[in-house]
């Protein structure tokens, strides 16, 4: 190659380079200014300003200072609404697991046996997913009663929703060859569920459920608020009385057990993947 | 076949009925794990025929949201988009919350153990306190509205978060990191060339996801007071106006399938 | 002849002008006529992308086939899907990647060749009657793979795992074993001695086997009857012997212009 031309591919290149920078410039300049627009607009609309951050420093200080130090004493009293917390959440969670087998395979493309259940299934599961267990409790309360049976219900619903459209995206992506192989024998359809598609989603399946059940264990701490049982209950009622420093306590419990339940969860979740 | 043969067979035959029969240990295990369920399940008044019954009771519950009172509509557009506006600035202030802490908390990043204990802390603490009791929090702090819903998001979705990003930096191939530092690139030039390059698409898919979690989460911060469709909604079941309740349960349906898919295909077009 | 069942000359499968196409334009197979005899250990060569696979697949029914009949021990199989079970319980199939069940123990996997014989609700309870667990370890130690019953199928090694394929067909009891590419993904000294195992039990149970193969070398080694496919057509007919230079080329390169002149 001759100097000349070489110094012609070097500019051509620079130019090129330009050209790509200053279309990416532009590119990013206008969706930056439709981002900074939609959050102006939305933190206008939600009344959000940094002056009322800094006006209400002073009010979170006062009320963090009624909260504290906690009532250690009231902790003892509050044992037996942990207890019902973690019950909740094991059921909910367990009631979810059964569920979701059926509504998993009726919702995966692979096991379903018709279209229409598929899709009638995907709607339903996205329903349960969309509304929060603390809507399902607060409809349960006022069905069933106040009481931990509602929060059972709740996150039964609401678990069931996540869980069988996790699984069954799971069952829709199993190594086909391994559902052929046993086709291939003359296996029927129930057959190639059980001894291909399951033993290949177990794992996963296994995994979230664990996962699940850790983050069940987090919402029933606040179930209660609506009075659906559970630790959220204590917290509420001690809000409403004005004892605060036991409210700091109820924090605190659920904080402990919020953190020991990720860890159990973390640690049986590594286990089994 | 061979008698050789014939016993190598027998024997693995038994070998296999031991392994699937039941020990005493197994019955045991089962037999506690049964007892702890029925303990749990009498904590939680679950019984087998109250639970059976109570499904005709919720059914007719949910029977009783149809037909949707549609008028009710003009009244509940408003708080429901003030909905996402909640989510949208929850998910900003989460980013902003997660990344320094999630930076901090980064073995790559920073190399003092005191610093990035620390930061694993505080998203620990941000994280295991529910959006709900956030909001209660600033509620009192900031006074009823949105703008504490936001907040509230903020943090506990920024625990979060910040959790996953610190992850996510952990496991990047150090193969760019090392090339740059042997490059003679200092901590920053590393951190914005090696890092960030290759954990900004699970970032922003992270953002994506949570981002629809907490849609979800902010219908219900008006319960507490802090903005948002749950106001209306506690407010429906309390006055028992079923139809009404039916509308806006349709409207988030309606609302969170859109973000779903709008998020798939964001998503797919990513990568 | 390595052949103990002596010269058996009843006919086991018969395919006549079978036809295979994917949404109309694509031409997998062309009209294929073919008898193949009882106890035959026949292999089927041809580059990537002539029709094998399908072929094969079409005859168990995985893939159903445009046109063209096959017939089994004289029985018509192709038109009716009612006795689909039964059909694909006759013909075993080893696959290049194995497909065993890899969370699966080897013995279980072994099992699934017996699904077909049981009812779906007895598989309910991952329970098999005692005659079958027997079958399944016979079928394991003919490939010498029955000290390694209780692992898990993920545990072993490449060649290890297509012997227990080989397992899960024979353990179907089957007339007809379709190999698809089975040694593919192996290495020579253990492809040979799969290919070994493949032709030893076939021999031995007297059972018919169908084998693709794109290696001409291992083909001129372990096959007694050839047949090269190319472009969904049958190209060869022979024995080893006849598999000269010529044929070779006839099968993998095809005169482009003779091509398009049949395209018309
Ligand atoms: N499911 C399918 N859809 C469309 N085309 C296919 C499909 N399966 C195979 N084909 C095509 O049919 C032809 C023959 O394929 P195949 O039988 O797999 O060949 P071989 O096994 O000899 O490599 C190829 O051109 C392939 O692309
Ligand atoms: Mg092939």
């Amino acid at each position: 190659m001759t100097a000349v031309s070489f110094e012609t591919a070097v500019s051509a290149g620079l130019a090129r380079e330009a050209q790509v920078r200053h279309r990416r410039y532009i590119k990013q300049a206008v969706w930056g200014a439709i981002a900074i627009a939609v959050l102006w607009y939305a933190a206008h609309q939600i009344k959000f300003s940094p002056y009322a951050v800094a006006a209400g420093v002073p009010f979170m200080w006062d009320f963090l200072t009624r909260l504290f130090p906690p009532d250690l004493s009231y902790m003892s009293v509050l044992g037996s609404a942990t207890i019902e917390t973690i019950q909740i959440a094991i059921w909910g969670t367990l009631l979810a697991i059964i569920l979701s087998i059926p509504f998993s395979l009726l919702g995966a493309r692979n096991t379903t046996p018709h279209i229409i259940v598929f899709h009638a299934t995907r709607v339903f599961l996205n329903a349960l997913r969309a509304i929060n267990e603390l809507v399902f409790a607060l409809i349960f309360v006022s069905a069933v009663g106040l009481g931990p049976f509602a929060g059972v219900l709740a996150i039964a619903l609401h678990a069931t929703g996540m869980l069988a459209k996790f699984v069954a995206e799971e069952i829709e992506s199993v190594d086909k060859g391994q559902i052929e192989a046993q086709l291939s024998t003359g296996a029927s359809r129930m057959q190639v569920i059980l001894f291909g598609v399951i033993p290949q989603v177990i794992p996963s399946f296994v995994g979230y459920s664990i996962y699940r059940l850790d983050v069940s264990i987090r919402s029933a701490t606040v179930l209660g608020l609506v009075g659906a049982g559970g630790l959220g209950f204590s917290l509420i009622q001690t809000m409403k009385l004005f004892k605060y420093h036991q409210t700091a306590t109820c924090i605190l419990v659920i904080f402990l057990l919020v953190l020991v339940s990720d860890w159990i969860c973390g640690k049986l979740r590594r286990k089994v993947i | 076949m061979s008698l050789d043969v014939q016993r190598q067979t027998q024997s693995l035959l038994d070998e296999l009925a031991a392994r699937q029969r039941w020990h005493f240990h197994h019955i045991l295990i089962v037999a506690l794990i049964i007892a702890f369920l029925v303990w749990c399940a009498n904590g939680v008044d679950l019984r087998p025929r109250e639970t059976f019954s109570a499904v005709p009771v919720i059914a007719d519950y949910f029977g009783r949201m149809w037909p949707p009172k549609w008028s009710f509509f003009s009244e509940i557009w408003k708080p429901a988009i003030e909905t996402l506006y909640v989510a949208l600035w929850g998910n900003v202030l989460a980013t902003i919350v997660g990344v320094p802490l999630g930076l901090l908390a980064a073995s790559h990043v920073s190399s003092s153990r005191i610093v990035r204990s620390s930061a694993m802390g505080i998203l620990n603490v941000f994280r295991s306190i529910s959006e709900l009791i956030w909001a209660i929090l600033f509620v009192a702090a900031v006074g009823l509205g949105p703008f504490p819903g936001a907040l509230a998001l903020g943090m506990n979705y920024g625990g979060i978060l910040g959790r996953l990003y610190a992850e996510a930096i952990e496991n990047v191939d150090k193969g760019p990191i090392e090339a740059m530092e042997a490059t003679g690139a200092s901590k920053l030039q590393v951190i914005m060339f090696a890092i960030i390059p290759q954990v900004l698409p699970q970032f922003v898919s992270y953002n994506l996801y949570w981002f629809e979690v907490g849609v979800r989460s902010a219908t219900v911060l008006g319960m507490v007071g802090a903005g948002g469709i749950g106001f209306e909604l506690i407010t429906a079941i309390r006055l028992f106006e079923w139809r009404e309740v039916g509308l806006i349960l349709l409207f988030i349906l309606a609302m969170v399938t859109v973000i779903d898919l709008a998020s798939t295909y964001i998503r797919s077009r990513m990568y | 002849m390595l052949m103990p069942n002596a010269q058996n000359t009843t006919t086991m499968l018969s395919v006549r002008g079978l036809t295979k196409s994917y949404g109309g334009t694509i031409h997998a197979l062309r009209g294929i006529d073919m008898e193949v005899k009882k106890g035959e250990f026949l292999v089927i060569l041809g580059p990537s992308g002539a029709g094998k696979s399908t072929l094969l697949r079409c005859l168990n029914r995985l893939v159903e086939p445009t046109e063209g009949q096959i017939f089994h021990n004289d029985v018509q199989i192709t038109g009716n899907r009612r006795n689909l079970r039964a059909v694909r319980r006759d013909f075993g199939m080893v696959f290049q990647q194995f497909n065993l069940v890899r969370r699966l123990s080897v013995l279980t996997n072994v099992l699934t060749g017996r699904l077909a014989y049981r009812s779906s609700w007895r598989s309910l309870f991952y329970n098999f009657p005692q005659e079958d667990k027997r079958i399944a370890i016979e079928c394991l130690a003919r490939v010498n793979m029955d000290h390694k019953a209780f692992q898990r199928a993920d545990t072993l090694s490449g060649g290890e795992q297509q012997r227990v394929a080989i397992a899960r067909a024979l353990a179907q009891q089957p007339t007809v074993i379709l190999a698809d590419e089975p040694v593919a993904s192996l290495d020579p000294k253990i492809a040979r001695q799969v290919l070994t195992y493949l032709r030893e039990v076939a021999h031995e149970l007297g059972i018919t086997v169908l084998c693709n193969l794109h290696q001409v070398e291992y083909t001129r080694e372990y096959a007694e009857r050839i047949v090269g496919m190319s472009k969904g057509r049958i190209v060869f007919d022979g024995t080893g012997a006849e598999l000269t230079d010529d044929v070779i080329h006839r099968i993998y390169y095809r005169d482009p212009d003779e091509e398009t002149a049949e395209e018309k």
